[in-house]
């Protein structure tokens, strides 16, 4: 029996980046786009920034930062948003503050943040601390919203008060929920790393990408920009793990089959 | 054992129109009654229950138990929801559990008496399964030991078997009579259905369309334990059903 090549676990994504891999090689070499170098010019580029200290120091600073201010999202968003999804004065209260900044790119916020916090770290990790409240804020809110009555009520004869439900049962049934919202999260904390380093200049991979851009260094650019995808899908495979354990009592118990094989 | 004097509960919706659900509803269950509640759809019957429960307040009226108000809900009286309600996170050890755990039970003798009700509603073995692999009837049984696990003394029971197919649902009310004819329970079953009200109760309060009146209350005399088999052909049992479903077919009247 032949096992069918997209049911190899890692096979899809893999053919995928060797397929965009390729077409970027062949219309950096058959197309003349200035600023685009060839896909191997720019791989070999890799190890360079990887091996160099200078460099290293500066990703190590941007991850550090962006788990900063990830975390800190995390413990002010998941509380707000059950909160708002129990309590239609919560609600009230927060969703106006929610829709005037969800729609505002965080980048366009960093000139008046710098204003108040600096070029630092502080800055920076506010911007991020923005990025990933919000879809964690709203996930948790609609997962909260969604979680069943009557098993509140089931929980309150047992003798559970208020804060006990909020925290026991509403937290773990929308964690599915919140999970996705994290997952947006995770994205979006490394969206406002790079972009928060753009404007905010002084250290961090966005530092070295913009650095080698104003310096014509586009074999840089594109490997740093290869390096940041890398990180993004290093951290997002890691994170669909550990939701795949957490959550794996959502799941539903078979598997859906789609309709090509 | 409960006492509810001259209930009655209006709904405001958001748009500010008010729905009188339950009217002026009085009546006294005694400790180890099985009484059944029994009504056409939107009667208010759930309602009822819900109030009884502490899940609900009521507009207008009084429900007691053993003499004390009732304000909120409380382990002394244990609901058992249509919709199983079990958490989804938890096995089914973890939520029949869970309840015992709550009141400061430890682990341990917790565990123990879970695994008991377990098997005494014909689910060993299956302990360490999630409510998603479970099919509707198993997924009652556990709700019905989550339930007995924390000792309540008064079962509230909202149509708990509607969910379920004819034939595991007559399986179940057998099993809900076993379970009951061990320490006799004050129950409060909410049905639609006639022949499940006579077969499980001692009682049967019929109430009257929406608003939800009490329209008769049929005391049921038959013999325990009650035996499917026997009294489907037990002409008493069927007079019963006769009566009450000529009732309901008049479902606005109340009869003094």
């Amino acid at each position: 029996m032949t096992t069918r090549l997209p049911a190899i676990p890692g096979l899809p994504p893999l053919l995928a980046c060797a397929g965009l891999l390729a077409a970027w090689e062949l219309a950096a070499r058959f197309f003349d786009i200035s600023g685009l170098p060839p896909a191997h010019e720019a791989l070999r580029e890799l190890p360079v920034i990887l091996t160099d200290p200078e460099s290293l120091l500066n990703i190590l600073a941007s991850i550090k930062r962006m788990i900063v201010g990830f975390a800190f999202a995390l413990a002010f968003a998941i509380p707000v948003g059950l909160m708002m999804g129990r309590s239609r004065f919560t609600a009230a209260f927060f969703n106006p503050l929610l829709m005037i900044i969800y729609p505002v790119p965080k980048a366009a916020l960093m000139p008046v943040i710098m204003l108040w916090l600096g070029v630092g770290d502080a800055s920076k990790t506010l911007v991020i601390f923005l990025g990933v409240s919000l879809p964690v804020i709203y996930h948790a809110y609609q997962g909260a919203r969604a979680v069943e009555e009557k098993m509140l009520w089931s929980a309150a004869a047992m003798g559970m008060d208020a804060r006990a439900r909020l925290m026991r049962i509403v937290l773990p049934a929308a964690l599915p929920e919140i999970m996705v919202g994290i997952r947006t999260g995770l994205v979006l904390a490394l969206i406002t790393m790079v972009t928060s380093e753009m404007i905010a200049r002084q250290q961090g991979v966005g530092d070295i990408l913009f650095n080698a851009m104003a310096m014509a260094q586009y074999d840089t650019v594109y490997a740093t920009i290869v390096i940041i995808g890398i990180l993004g899908f290093v951290i997002d495979a890691a994170f669909e793990l550990l939701r795949g354990r957490m959550v794996a009592w959502a799941e539903p118990v078979h598997e859906i089959a789609v309709g090509t094989t | 054992m409960i006492s509810i004097e001259r209930l009655s509960k209006t709904f405001e919706s958001a748009r500010g129109t008010s729905h009188l659900a339950l009217s002026e509803i009085s009546l006294d269950v005694a400790e180890g009654q099985f009484v059944s509640i029994l009504g056409p759809s939107g009667c208010g019957k759930s309602t009822l229950l819900y109030i009884v429960g502490g899940f609900v307040t009521p507009s207008t009226g009084a429900v007691g138990v053993n003499g004390k108000p009732v304000t909120g809900p409380g382990p002394d009286r244990g609901p058992v929801f249509q919709e199983f309600a079990l958490f989804p996170w938890k096995t089914v050890l973890g939520n029949v559990m869970y309840g015992l755990v709550e009141q400061g039970a430890p682990k341990a003798m917790a565990e123990a008496r879970a695994r008991a009700l377990i098997e005494m509603v014909h689910l060993k073995g299956y302990e360490n399964f999630y409510p998603k692999e479970l099919s509707g009837g198993m997924k009652q049984r556990v709700a019905i030991a989550r339930t007995l696990a924390y000792g309540p003394s008064i079962l509230l029971m909202d149509e708990p078997f509607g969910a379920l197919d004819a034939h595991t649902r007559t399986g179940m009310q057998n099993e809900l009579l076993d379970i009951w004819e061990r320490d006799r329970k004050t129950v409060l079953f909410v049905t639609h259905s006639v022949e499940e009200a006579v077969f499980l109760s001692d009682r049967v309060v019929v109430l009257t369309r929406s608003p939800g009146r009490i329209k008769t209350i049929v005391d049921i005399v038959l013999p325990r334990p009650r035996i499917r088999a026997e009294l489907l052909v037990d002409r008493r049992y069927q007079q019963y059903v006769v009566d009450i479903e000529k009732l309901m077919d008049n479902p606005a009247d109340v009869i003094p």
